[in-house]
């Protein structure tokens, strides 16, 4: 019968085409295959891992890591993986859960050493106390995730990349240890330069966009005032633009800091009103051009706002 | 007639009873205050990840205070098994819902199955959860007028197969096509396509059965293969009953593959160009005796689908596009062996099923006006079995209005210009809300 053999024709056709499934089998690898969600733990992960493994990172340094597409591309990548590094708190909710289960990748199930959340070994700010619900905005109950913006967490960081390569990859984990220890130094030495840029930021009024840069207040000492979006996750209304003004004015904020990926022209209306600076910063690593490592961006993003200060 | 008790006082045995109902709800009230704390402030295990933060700087201090954390507690006796109540409340499967609201607003009289103008079309309670180590479970729910509750999908996924292998057993949206892999609350349109309308249902088309795919790269791009064997092709049609069951014999059974291959144009775009088939037997009329009277006939549906999107990174909050296309061939077998019941002569008895093919497509447009607003269109067209095979087609036009992830609004407008007849307008809204956890964005 035609139909049925244009369809068995067909079938068939779909299933060479697939390879059998011994052919897919990879073979042990020299290198762990390292994937991190977002350019900041791939470049920590590149610092404590060296040339012992490769890494890859699904975001961008510019791409607002809350919106990533599940692109099956990506599934690729995790699908080989030995470890999958990820920011946590939530902030990969969106999209990770559809790269994980397309993966299909047993090494990076919740409980195995290939499945790092490294928001476990950080202090969480903007823990929710009691009842949380959207009318609150696209709030993280298990709290703030942007954590990557105070070096004391890079340095735990790299203690968590440190100690799972090495539990995975044990005959290199004093290559680790080593690099994780070089990493610190390098880290503390730029600290010790940062000291001047430091002291003119503590305690001065900024306003942020989103709540990215609380972290990032913490470690600086500068003082937000208020955010351009009313709730996290909500476009500005005029209605908040009119009171986040008001706040400006009286609290004496003159910069206001925000992302590459988000809309400026709103918050260049603000500055507008207020004689304010819009100071835009890259929250990660490659964020802009230039910024190819985590000490890089942390240097970065201090002066540059000491500067506009 | 007294319509009042006795007074309580009068009443030793009520009097007792309500004393001990006081201690009950005493006791209950400090019980739920407790259940109020473990759940709304800090569960003990987010104490031991704070604690342990400030003091330690290394994964192993946090494995430590882990194991103590899970060293034997002796439980109080609220948490005694056995005892009522959940024994781990973070055991619970994640619970959510969606509402899909619509209103069918069109010149000439409501346009939808039931005739509604303002219609609740369906509520989808979605649970899901990983069920062991090996098995995740996912049940989807559809509750609304005309169907009540229904088992929308209801499925169990191998999680720990070998080879990029993934099986399931359940029921689920066929693989065949682009938009049938999508619930219908969440397509960019209020309604399917009208060739996946005609050829499957209005509600796309499931099945249940067996469900097995995996992906995999031999040139370098992703492909990910997937077959099915379901239980039958498409639901059963009403008033139509065959001699025997159409999938008695194992060939009546739906059988479908799906090819998928996906390419990376660069960082903003990319491309998916696919390939499905399915194939089953489907009660199909027999005409001259009575009414109901049907036989099966092999109907394939082979089709291709290409999908483009763009969307740059950095203002990807604001900025995309999507160009999608699907066409389907509908193949139906022609005047198939006539099964009928030994008291019918097959001489008094006619085929009364479709004796051709048919084809249908749609071309899909969404652009991105801002962060929160869309705009789209399609044009539909299919040969209507119901016209001889005449061509229908459709234009219609759409606005998005997201005001956050979990809420849609959506007005659409469409002339439907069937193959007979005069064209009809029509003017659809919809409002489209998820209560719930946050599920993943479909791709």
């Amino acid at each position: 019968m035609g139909t049925h053999r244009l369809f068995t024709t067909f079938a068939l056709a779909t299933a060479l085409l697939s390879p059998a499934p011994i052919i897919g089998v990879s073979t042990a690898s020299a290198q762990l295959k390292v994937v991190t969600s977002t350019t900041d733990l791939y470049d920590i992960a590149k610092q404590v891992g060296g040339n012992k493994i490769t890494a890859t990172h699904i975001g961008e340094g510019y791409q607002d890591p809350h919106f990533i597409e599940a692109k099956p591309s990506f599934v690729l990548q995790l699908r080989d993986a030995d470890v999958w590094a990820f920011v946590g708190l939530d902030l990969e909710i969106g999209w990770m859960p559809l790269l994980l289960q397309g993966a299909r990748n047993p090494k990076l199930q919740p409980g195995k050493p290939g499945y790092v959340d490294a928001s476990r070994v950080i202090t969480v700010l903007d823990m929710a106390r009691g009842n949380v619900d959207r009318s609150q905005g696209d709030v993280h109950p298990l709290g703030n995730p942007h954590y990557w913006l105070d070096p004391e967490n890079g340095r735990r960081i790299a203690k968590l990349f440190r100690d799972t390569f090495s539990q995975l990859d044990a005959k290199n984990a004093s290559t680790y240890a080593a690099n994780a220890d070089a990493f610190t130094q390098r880290l503390d030495a730029a600290e010790q330069s940062w000291k001047a840029d430091l002291a003119k930021i503590k305690g001065q009024p900024v306003v942020a966009w989103h709540t990215s840069w609380r972290y990032f207040a913490e470690y600086t000492g500068m003082n937000i005032v208020g955010f351009m979006e009313p709730k996290p996750g909500v476009p500005p209304s005029p209605s908040h633009l009119a009171g986040l003004i008001q706040t400006m004015k009286q609290t004496g904020a003159k910069v206001i800091v925000m992302e590459p990926f988000y809309d400026r022209k709103t918050a260049d209306f603000v500055a507008s009103k207020t004689g304010a600076k819009v100071l835009v910063l890259p929250p990660s690593v490659g964020g802009t051009k230039g910024l190819d490592d985590y000490i890089q961006l942390m240097t970065n993003d201090i002066h540059q706002l000491a500067a506009t200060l | 007639m007294r319509f009042f008790p006795a007074p309580l006082a009068r009443a030793p045995g009520i009097r007792a009873m309500l004393w001990a109902a006081v201690v009950l709800l005493a006791a209950s009230a400090g019980a739920a205050n407790a259940q109020q704390r473990d759940s709304t402030r800090r569960t003990p295990r987010d104490s031991v990840r704070a604690d342990s933060a400030r003091v330690a700087d290394s994964i192993a201090v946090v494995r430590e205070l882990e194991r103590l954390q899970n060293e034997p507690k002796t439980p109080s006796p609220a948490q005694q098994p056995g005892q009522g109540g959940p024994t781990n409340a973070r055991l619970l499967p994640d619970i959510s819902a969606v509402g899909d609201l619509v209103a069918d607003l069109s010149p000439k009289g409501s346009t939808q199955e039931g005739g509604e103008r303002f219609a609740i079309r369906e509520v989808e309670v979605a649970i899901q959860a990983a069920v062991d180590p090996y098995f995740r479970g996912d049940i989807f729910l559809g509750i609304s007028d005309l169907e009540k509750i229904s088992i929308e999908q209801a499925y169990l996924t191998a999680t720990s197969l070998p080879w990029g292998l993934e099986v399931r057993l359940g029921r689920y949206l066929m693989p065949v096509g682009k938009q049938n892999t999508t619930h219908r609350h969440d397509l960019h349109t209020v309604d399917y396509p009208y060739v996946i309308q005609r050829f499957f249902s209005e509600e796309g088309l499931k099945g249940t059965g067996v469900y097995a795919s995996r992906i995999f790269a031999p040139f370098g791009f992703y492909q990910e293969v997937i077959v099915t064997a379901v239980d039958r092709f498409g639901e059963a049609p009403e008033g139509l009953t065959t001699v025997d069951p159409v999938n008695k014999q194992l060939s009546g059974l739906g059988y479908s593959a799906r090819l998928r291959n996906y390419w990376d144009l660069n960082e903003a775009s990319n491309v998916e160009l696919s390939f499905s088939g399915i194939t089953g037997k489907r009660e199909q009329p027999v005409l001259g005796d009575a009414a109901s009277l049907a036989t099966p006939a092999r109907q394939s549906v082979l089709g291709a689908d290409f999908t483009y999107r763009w969307r740059p990174l950095q203002q990807g909050l604001y900025k995309s596009f999507i160009l999608q296309a699907e066409f389907m061939k509908q193949l139906n077998e022609r005047d198939p062996r006539l099964i009928v019941p030994d008291d019918v002569s097959s001489a008094d008895v006619t085929y009364g099923g479709p004796n051709r093919d048919f084809s249908g497509a749609y071309a899909f447009a969404r652009y991105q006006l801002a962060r929160r607003g869309f705009i789209g269109g399609r044009f539909d067209t299919f040969q209507d079995d119901t016209a001889e095979g005449r061509t229908s087609t459709a234009v219609s036009g759409y606005l998005e209005f997201f005001p956050s992830e979990f809420s849609k609004l959506v007005a659409g407008y469409e002339r439907y210009s069937p193959a007979q007849g005069a064209a009809t307008n029509r003017i659809l809204l919809q409002a489209a809300f998820a209560l719930g956890p946050h599920k993943p964005h479909p791709f």
